[in-house]
């Protein structure tokens, strides 16, 4: 006899798993769309109960359901009648057998072990983060909820009957349900617990004139929670604006070595509206020019810098996003070496623009320049300025007449 | 048959032809004055098919003998306000009904009233009530039912309203 073949292909759980289930309990959670859940309040903690038993506690004597009262029997006189007259039989009287659900009025604080007592003074906590947009800008919301708040709601199911087979089908029933003492209910996506709690017979058989019948309470206790949307925050979260800023990096604080016979560095800091000083992180030997956007600004007036220090400081905050360059040469002392042992100085020259020419001869044979600028507006070389001669600079554009023109050259 | 052993207590003063026509002057008034006629459903035990273990019946399924009309005094007890559970499920029913029967009149029908037998009791033109005796009055043996503590001349039975789905008629 062969080994018997098993199958094993058997798919034994039919619903949907990991992250598919947890989307789809979330949507069930939050039916009415607005991302956040749905309240569950007392009422719909009941009509939880009563669709549990409804679906569940199903007798079937003499070939017909034992009808359960489709209500949550309260003490109002009017509804009893409202509620059960289908029921009914001439006199208004309940027709026997029937299944009742009624529910003690005093809800108990919760003992349900998932949420009980653990956050105090019903803080706000964060539920989601949901994007917005408006057409022009962007942001998000955010969600918060507080914890909900534990509740026990006793209900006591009864049913009244003439036949102890009966009374054994629906015990059956029961206990099969709630063989392991508890079984759940689902309010609005929660799964909810329902406890069975004591078996009590109440039928009035030392009652031997009168008329007899079998009444028995089952009482659970529903281990609920009750979640108020009156209680949620929505607030929006700050709001992102779409700026547009083209930055060669995106730091805030840059080097940048100038490929000349000897290393020139700019630095090149963003400033943030209230930094007033600016450090380039090593010993400034020669402190060149400070320019904001390109502008030079005047030592001692505008900045201030000691000598041998790593620190500008201004008088006064640069502009927040403005662009401060800081150009030095970061030897140990003023002497200028090149790559090749020969000892450069430096020195600026300024020019008066008269109209006549944009070509200006320098005192000294260039080695490279340091800095051009016009009225303190440093030009970019090969865009501002060339260095046309051994001596000789020509400037790209033409200035306004009577411009000033600075010109810090290594010689 | 047991043999017959005569009552002679109160011969002197109150024989048996004296009780005859106690009753008779009794059923004369009650029968045909007073007229309260009643109907009587008794259910045949051996006909009816009954759960082995609990020996219950289902709905229409109790066997009866054919119906018997007879003349009783009847007492209704008044309503009383119920509830199936501490306040709720509340419940109106009829009182129980009190029946004064002559024993001579149930021989002569030759019938018996028992414990689980149905009853019913023209209450209006339109609406018979049912009722199942939960005391049919067998034991006699008191000052009550005895005429001047000659002999028992009537029983009272004791019977419980009983719900359309229980019995609503033959």
């Amino acid at each position: 006899m062969g080994i018997p073949k098993r199958k094993s292909d058997i798919q034994i759980y039919k619903g949907k798993i990991l992250t598919q289930r947890r989307e789809e309990l979330l949507n069930k959670i939050t039916k009415s769309d607005s991302y956040l859940p749905d309240s569950v309040l007392h009422d719909d903690l009941d009509a939880g109960m009563l669709e549990f038993v409804t679906k569940n506690f199903i007798v079937i004597s003499e070939g017909k359901k034992i009808p359960v009262i489709p209500k949550i029997l309260t003490i109002q006189r009017w509804a009893q009648i409202m509620n059960t007259w289908e029921f009914s039989d001439d006199d208004g009287n309940l027709k026997v057998p029937f299944v009742g659900v009624i529910r003690r009025p005093d809800v108990q604080p919760g003992t349900n072990p998932s949420i009980i007592r653990t956050i105090p003074e019903r803080l706000q906590f964060h539920y989601a983060s949901v994007a917005t947009w408006n057409g022009t800008q962007m942001g998000a919301d955010i969600y918060k909820i507080p914890q909900p708040v534990p509740v026990d709601i006793t209900f006591e199911v009864t049913i009244v009957c003439t036949k102890l087979r009966e009374l054994n089908r629906f015990n059956k029933i029961i206990l099969q349900k709630f063989a392991s003492r508890q079984a759940y209910t689902i309010v609005k996506g929660h799964y909810i617990p329902i406890v069975m709690d004591k078996i009590e017979d109440n039928s009035p058989i030392d009652q031997i004139d009168g008329r007899r019948f079998y009444l028995q309470n089952y009482q659970f206790t529903m281990l609920g929670f009750l979640i108020d949307q009156e209680e949620f925050e929505v607030k929006p979260a700050v709001s992102r604006f779409f700026l547009m800023n083209e930055f060669a990096k995106n730091t805030n604080f840059q080097k940048k070595y100038i490929n000349k016979r000897i290393d020139i560095t700019v630095a090149t800091f963003i400033a943030d509206g209230m930094q007033t000083a600016f450090g380039v992180g090593e010993s400034i030997s020669m402190l060149f020019n400070v320019a904001i956007n390109g502008l030079l600004q005047e030592r001692d007036v505008d900045f201030f810098h000691i000598a041998g220090t790593s620190k500008i400081t201004f008088a006064s905050p640069p502009p927040e996003g403005s662009t401060v360059n800081v150009t030095y040469y970061k030897g140990r002392n003023s002497v200028f070496i090149d790559s090749y042992g020969k000892t450069l100085q430096v020195t600026t020259e300024y020019f008066d623009y008269n109209g006549s020419t944009l070509i200006f001869t320098l005192n000294n044979a260039i080695d490279s320049v340091v800095s051009l600028d016009i009225n303190g507006l440093i030009q970019e070389e090969g865009a501002g300025f060339e260095i046309t001669d051994e001596r000789e600079i020509t400037l790209q554009g033409t200035p306004v007449i009577g411009s000033r023109i600075g010109v810090t050259y290594l010689f | 048959m047991s043999n017959k052993l005569p009552i002679t207590r109160l011969s002197k003063f109150f024989s048996d032809e004296d009780f005859s026509l106690q009753v008779q002057i009794g059923q004369e008034y009650l029968h045909g004055d007073i007229n309260q006629k009643l109907v009587l459903y008794r259910v045949n035990r051996q006909k009816t098919d009954k759960d082995d273990v609990y020996g219950e019946v289902g709905q229409d399924e109790i066997k009866y003998f054919p119906p018997i009309e007879f003349n009783a005094l009847v007492k209704v007890d008044a309503p009383k306000n119920s509830s199936y559970k501490s306040g709720m499920l509340r419940y109106l029913e009829p009182g129980n009904l009190v029946l004064s029967v002559y024993i001579k009149h149930l021989a002569d029908l030759g019938v018996d009233i028992k414990y689980g037998d149905y009853i019913g009791y023209p209450e209006s033109e339109d609406r018979i009530r049912y009722y199942t005796v939960t005391n049919d009055g067998k034991v006699t043996s008191d000052n009550a039912h005895h005429l001047f503590g000659y002999k028992p001349y009537y029983r009272t039975i004791t019977c419980a309203i009983a719900q359309d789905q229980e019995f609503r008629g033959v």
